[in-house]
């Protein structure tokens, strides 16, 4: 690879983290956006221009700080070797509990980013764009892996809506996070234990698909 | 273990399976007086059903409901023979925690996950408890038990109580605002056992005192490998009483650990003023060799001089059999209550008598057989006479000290315990002698 094209990439990656930190920054100590991407680039010292090839609005930033944590959580779990031994069920299990571990250091910013959705399930926030894409497709991957190794159900149709069922399931412990009151948020914690072995309990291969392919075998022998 | 296909998360769909045990249960007794009215009066299938679904209901709650169902059971009299046989169930059935819990706790605890602490560590629990469940892990060949306690228990246990708050004033039949006063212990002792910390230290401080009594083994502990919802322990060999008696064990035998038990329990109540209030069969590992390993410290309840004082007076026959002495000692202790009517005193005070001789007949004989049914058929007849009472009935306050719960939990179970292994023992008090010795 070119030397100069690294460089570019690393000066490009440098000015984005600059961005969000200071965005996030400034939402944590004044409560809210910035009045104006000019006034947020005056107080950071570059130009609004230089802004606009990064991003086109704050949300996006916003979006950049939770893509990233995404990102981080997963390539931290993908370097542990337990993980990567894990079934797709502890993997799920096991990425929601780093991610709200790594969320906790943010819970201030996280309340400010979705304090215009009382609840992200029926409104969901601006902010998460980014995640939810790379989420569901995490998810489809671990999906896909789970039913190549038969621990969940092939059901023709319904399997594709995996990704986003669990997309719900996540916005719903986010949601939970957020209100969750319990010392060390320890609800949380049961909240995700149960959530997930209830949605695994329901994708995973149970009585429900032998009895249709029972039938399906009976009718089929007519 | 098995787990469970359905958890239910909120208050509301726990209060909902409630009301569904309370519309199951009035179907049962509908059905009962159906029957009877038919002709045929079969009240214990009535209460076997009955055990059968409010089990089924509590059996879906986890942690301190859970506990509770347990208490009730154990308690002396409040719930049926059926009732009892279906909840002992009940501390073999919580929910197995994943292991990516596991190893959040342990991260977020010791600050290592459980590979990085032992040499190995089970992924699944070898054992359930009813708000934590136990792991098998090895570290420089030494095998030790490590217990995991489910989270959000804590932050659970009030909002269970509430949830338990009408069933039990229902079942008791007393005013849910007199059952307070009830509750605040049990909510005390329940949030004692939350924390590992404490139960740590209290094991060790029980585990010292009771050295003298040849033939209990206790497990050290390891506080560097423990913390406030972590406790690691040694590995103590046996069995539980029910895979234990299944190996035939000799009555010799049975005797021996049966007067084992009472001798712990004897020197804790009489000499430490402290007891280990959970005597449920899981907490024992018996032995061919007639000795028990003793674990789980959780529920310990403390004696205050003044209430050991007072309660043990019943134990008295001078006192009790002095029907002046006997009423002065129950308003004492707040059996009778100074808003009794003159004939609710005279019932009250006859009712106590009875049902006291009876519970304390073992204390008050040299040897005692628990392996008699016809004892544990009269308890049950007896409380279900009273049960029926209708000036009991029609008594709403709540009666006796708050203190004597769990005093009374251990003693019930104890009972069951030594009924259970068919054991024949001395029941005379062996604190003098023990004492002497230390």
């Amino acid at each position: 690879m070119d030397p100069n094209t690294t460089q570019q990439n690393s000066d490009t990656r440098d000015v984005t983290q600059k961005i969000v930190n200071a965005y996030k920054e400034y939402v944590l100590l004044n409560g809210t956006e910035p009045p104006s991407i000019y006034a947020f680039c005056h107080e950071l010292g570059i130009s609004e221009d230089e802004f606009y090839t990064h991003f086109n609005t704050f949300d996006q930033v916003a979006s950049a700080f939770w893509s990233q944590l995404f990102k981080e959580v997963l390539r931290e779990l993908r370097s542990d070797q337990a993980y990567v031994e894990y079934n797709t069920r502890e993997k799920l299990l096991g990425f929601y509990y780093a991610f709200f571990e790594a969320l906790k250091p943010h819970r201030s910013f996280a309340l400010l980013s979705f304090r215009d959705s009382v609840s992200l399930l029926k409104r969901e926030s601006q902010h998460l764009t980014d995640l939810k894409k790379e989420f569901r497709l995490w998810v489809s991957e671990l999906v896909n892996e789970g039913v190549r190794q038969g621990e969940i159900a092939q059901r023709s149709r319904i399997t594709g809506a995996y990704d986003n069922i669990i997309w719900m399931q996540f916005l719903f412990l986010l949601n939970f996070w957020r209100k969750d009151g319990s010392r060390g948020f320890e609800r949380t914690d049961a909240a995700i234990e149960k959530s997930v072995r209830f949605g695994f309990d329901l994708i995973e291969k149970n009585a429900l698909d032998s009895a249709f392919d029972f039938g399906k075998f009976l009718f089929q022998g007519k | 273990m098995k787990e469970q296909d359905h958890i239910p998360t909120s208050r509301f769909s726990r209060t909902g399976n409630f009301l569904k045990t309370g519309a199951k249960v009035g179907g049962n007794y509908l059905k009962y007086y159906s029957k009877k009215l038919l002709g045929t009066d079969d009240t214990d299938a009535l209460q076997r059903e009955n055990a059968e679904d409010i089990y089924d209901a509590l059996s879906k709650l986890k942690g301190s409901a859970l506990k509770i169902a347990q208490m009730m059971s154990m308690d002396e009299g409040v719930l049926p023979k059926a009732f009892t046989d279906k909840f002992t169930q009940a501390q073999y059935s919580a929910p197995p925690l994943s292991y990516p819990l596991v190893v959040k706790t342990f991260k977020s605890q010791l600050g290592k996950s459980p590979s990085e602490v032992f040499d190995s560590f089970s992924k699944n629990a070898v054992a359930a408890a009813s708000i934590g469940q136990v792991h098998l892990a090895e570290r420089d060949g030494h095998k030790l038990a490590v217990k995991v306690q489910y989270p959000g228990v804590a932050d659970s246990i009030n909002s269970d109580l509430r949830i338990v708050k009408p069933l039990v004033s229902t079942m008791l039949n007393i005013s849910s605002s007199e059952i307070d006063h009830y509750l605040q212990e049990v909510q005390a002792r329940l949030m004692e056992e939350t924390d590992y910390e404490l139960e740590l230290k209290r094991s060790m401080v029980i585990a010292k005192a009771c050295a003298p009594i040849q033939g209990l083994e206790f497990p050290s502990y390891y506080p560097e490998f423990s913390s406030g919802r972590i406790l690691t322990m040694d590995w103590l060999a046996g069995k539980h009483l029910s895979e234990f008696l299944k190996t035939d064990p000799s009555q010799e035998t049975r005797n021996q650990l049966g007067q084992l038990l009472w001798d712990f329990y004897d020197f804790q109540i009489h000499e430490l003023r402290q007891v280990h209030a959970d005597p449920h069969p899981g907490n024992f590992l018996f032995r061919e060799d007639g000795t028990i390993g003793v674990i789980d410290f959780g529920c310990i309840k403390e004696f205050s001089d003044q209430f050991y004082n007072d309660y043990f007076q019943l134990m008295i026959p001078e006192i009790t059999n002095n029907d002046k002495n006997f009423e002065e000692l129950l308003f004492k202790l707040d059996f009778l209550l100074p808003t009794d009517k003159p004939e609710e005193v005279a019932h009250f005070k006859r009712v106590y008598f009875e049902v006291h001789h009876l519970l304390s007949e073992p204390f008050f004989n040299d040897e005692f057989d628990f392996a008699d049914p016809g004892y544990f058929a009269r308890i049950y007849a007896l409380s279900e006479v009273y049960q029926n009472d209708k000036m009991l009935r029609k008594a709403k306050a709540a009666r006796g000290p708050r203190d004597s719960i769990y005093l009374n939990r251990t003693y019930f179970g104890l009972y069951s315990l030594l009924h259970k292994l068919e054991a024949n023992i001395i029941t005379r008090s062996k604190v003098g002698t023990l004492a002497e010795h230390s």
